[in-house]
């Protein structure tokens, strides 16, 4: 560059540009994405409000205005107790839960290159739900559900890994091996469902829909735990992410370890799906929903990382929420909600017409 | 203008590329001339594009090495390499909406880092990537909605926003009709006089004679020739190539070899 052409700096369209320099003297800049920084925005007000709702909405109503002090133990004893001690932990559950899901389910898609791809298909949740049933029909395992959907879900992922060692994790060999691994697990829950007395299978039911009503603490912590790491660990990577959309060979030209990449993304999505599945069961749905919203709403100059995330904790919220409430007394599990809205919903903003880009 | 720094040499010594068990390129040394467009040419499977890949790292070597200025290339870390080197695959694609001036900025990620996202000399280069491939009335527009030259175009100015002094294209015209290929093959013979070092595989031996400096005909992973189109194009090799005979005739405007009266060799 001639250095006597010093040229002020204009963010390209769409950015807002902050440029600082470090105590070093180093000149620091970064992008910020001004449509990113809207939808996040925005999705971070309609999660607020859908958990206000959630907290106020059920078999006993509380007005909004009731909901914020009996959250700070401020109101009456009853308001206090149903805030505190029944809806809160569930709502804290569905957040975390669809934020992991979703971000999961994002992370996968960039990789397949395929926006219907989830965990799901290289069977994460069949393993966990398969492992979490045998714990619940008591085959001679002392640990409990959710450990077990834990170790289940561990397990398919490294058979599936185990299948195609040495074949990369790229392409159909492992899509197949994953579909087979999920098939083998789907078998064997059904089996053992057949097997066993009506009433045990009915105990082992949520873990084969995905529902929000056993919330064992445990694990909401490790989830806890492990999605802010995994929030970390994507924000580490959105950028060689965001060339991984490309053909290998055009990421890998611009200096990506496309491989190695691939790989990390890989665990930390596995991982994700494990934690949320050892919480609430088979919630797959979520993973496409979120995505697909987020994707919807952003621009395609980057991976919608933190917006796939919002809006996944948005989607389980109003799902469960709707669960709780449209046919109470009864409760229908989330798992059901997502798929029954979910599914009709997504075929719609998959067969309209595409948005224009003119 | 823009010029980059003086071309690194780049060749390869003994070097063996196979697919599984099957080998591609046996036993290949090779050394391509700085600052010059040279083509690979050969029939469908010599391996061109494979040797292509493997210049570019993509494809390992079993044997042998691709030397970066007489350093292995396996050697250097990635993003040193892909300021190095840029690399237009076939038929690239890029995601759904990404606009041109957004495709090029991708350009920019080996010279890039978590706090050093934007600077002057981006913006610069952007700009000048812009311009050199004719494309700044286009920049804000999707890719889906240029013509294929357009598109093609734009790619390579991604490659030009890489800034690398050495820029390897696989087959950059093949899906592209007479007009467009000449507007890309003359942005080619532009960045070559700025200093850069050009080489793409390319399966017509027509453009390869009249756009290339030094050709490379590969057949069955062999070197069967090189060098310059005028002093290695012959009848001979044309027929060994792609079995077929041909007279040759010499452009009387450029020089360079023409083939006429293309027909299948009677064997």
């Amino acid at each position: 560059m001639p250095e006597h052409r010093p040229q002020a700096v204009t963010a390209p369209s769409g950015y807002w540009h902050i440029a600082w320099r470090s105590p070093w003297g180093n000149a620091c800049s970064v992008l910020v994405e001004r449509r990113a920084l809207v939808v996040s925005t925005g999705l971070c007000v309609a999660l607020l409000c859908a958990c206000v709702l959630y907290l106020s909405l059920g078999s006993m109503a509380l007005p909004v205005s009731a909901v914020l002090p009996a959250l700070f133990g401020r109101g009456e004893m009853i308001s206090v107790f149903t805030v505190q001690e029944l809806r809160l932990p569930r709502l804290v559950a569905a957040c975390l839960t669809g934020a992991a899901f979703a971000l999961a389910g994002v992370l996968m898609q960039t990789l397949a290159r395929n926006r219907l791809a989830t965990p799901g298909i290289i069977g994460i949740d069949n393993g966990a739900t398969a492992f979490a049933v045998a714990s619940v029909v008591g085959l001679g395992v002392s640990l409990a559900p959710p450990a077990m959907a834990l170790a289940g879900a561990a397990t398919a992922a490294a058979l599936t890994f185990g299948l195609v060692a040495g074949g990369g994790t790229q392409g159909y060999r492992f899509i197949v091996a994953g579909i087979g691994v999920g098939a083998v697990f789907g078998a064997v829950t059904q089996l053992m469902l057949a097997r066993v007395a009506i009433d045990t299978a009915n105990a082992a039911y949520p873990w084969t829909v995905g529902s929000l009503n056993a919330r064992p603490g445990g694990a909401v912590a490790l989830l806890a735990a492990g999605l802010v790491m995994g929030m970390i660990a994507a924000w580490m990577v959105a950028r060689p992410l965001s060339l991984m959309r490309f053909k290998d060979a055009t990421a890998y030209g611009l200096g990506i370890n496309v491989k190695a990449r691939r790989f990390q993304v890989l665990m930390l999505s596995v991982v994700l799906t494990a934690l949320a599945v050892a919480v609430a069961g088979p919630v797959g749905m979520v993973g496409l929903i979120g995505p697909e919203i987020a994707r919807s709403l952003s621009s395609s100059r980057q991976v919608p990382l933190v917006a796939s995330t919002l809006a996944g904790a948005l989607v389980m919220v109003l799902a469960d929420l709707a669960g709780r409430t449209l046919l109470a007394p009864i409760e229908i599990p989330v798992g059901i909600v997502t798929a029954v809205i979910g599914g009709p919903w997504l075929l719609w903003i998959l067969m309209r017409p595409q948005r224009s880009h003119a | 203008m823009m010029q980059v720094e003086p071309s690194p040499t780049l060749a390869t010594d003994a070097l063996d590329l196979s697919y599984g068990t099957r080998r591609v390129i046996a036993s290949l040394g090779v050394s391509l001339p700085s600052g010059q467009v040279t083509a690979i040419v050969g029939p469908n499977g010599c391996g061109k594009s494979t040797l292509l890949s493997g210049l570019a790292r993509l494809h390992k070597p079993d044997k042998g090495a691709v030397l970066l200025s007489g350093e292995d290339i396996q050697r250097l870390p990635g993003r040193e390499l892909a300021r190095k080197l840029a690399l237009l695959p076939q038929e690239a694609v890029a995601p759904e909406g990404l606009t041109v001036s957004e495709l090029i900025r991708f350009g920019r990620q080996p010279h890039q880092g978590w706090l050093r996202q934007w600077s002057a000399e981006d913006q610069q280069v952007v700009e000048h990537a812009l311009h050199a491939a004719g494309l700044e009335a286009l920049a804000e527009r999707p890719l889906e909605a240029l013509s294929g030259g357009q598109r093609q175009r734009a790619w390579i100015a991604m490659t030009i926003a890489q800034q690398t002094p050495l820029l390897l294209l696989d087959e950059p015209t093949s899906a592209l009709d007479l007009g467009h290929q000449i507007e890309v093959f003359e942005l080619v013979r532009h960045l070559a006089s700025q200093g850069r070092t050009v080489v793409m595989v390319l399966h017509d031996l027509a453009s390869a004679c009249r756009y290339a400096d030094y050709l490379i005909a590969l057949n069955d992973g062999q070197i069967v020739a090189q060098g310059a189109p005028a002093a290695i194009v012959t009848p001979a090799l044309v027929r060994a190539l792609y079995q077929v005979d041909c007279t040759l005739i010499t452009d009387p405007d450029t020089g360079s070899p023409l083939l006429a009266n293309v027909r299948r060799a009677c064997s």
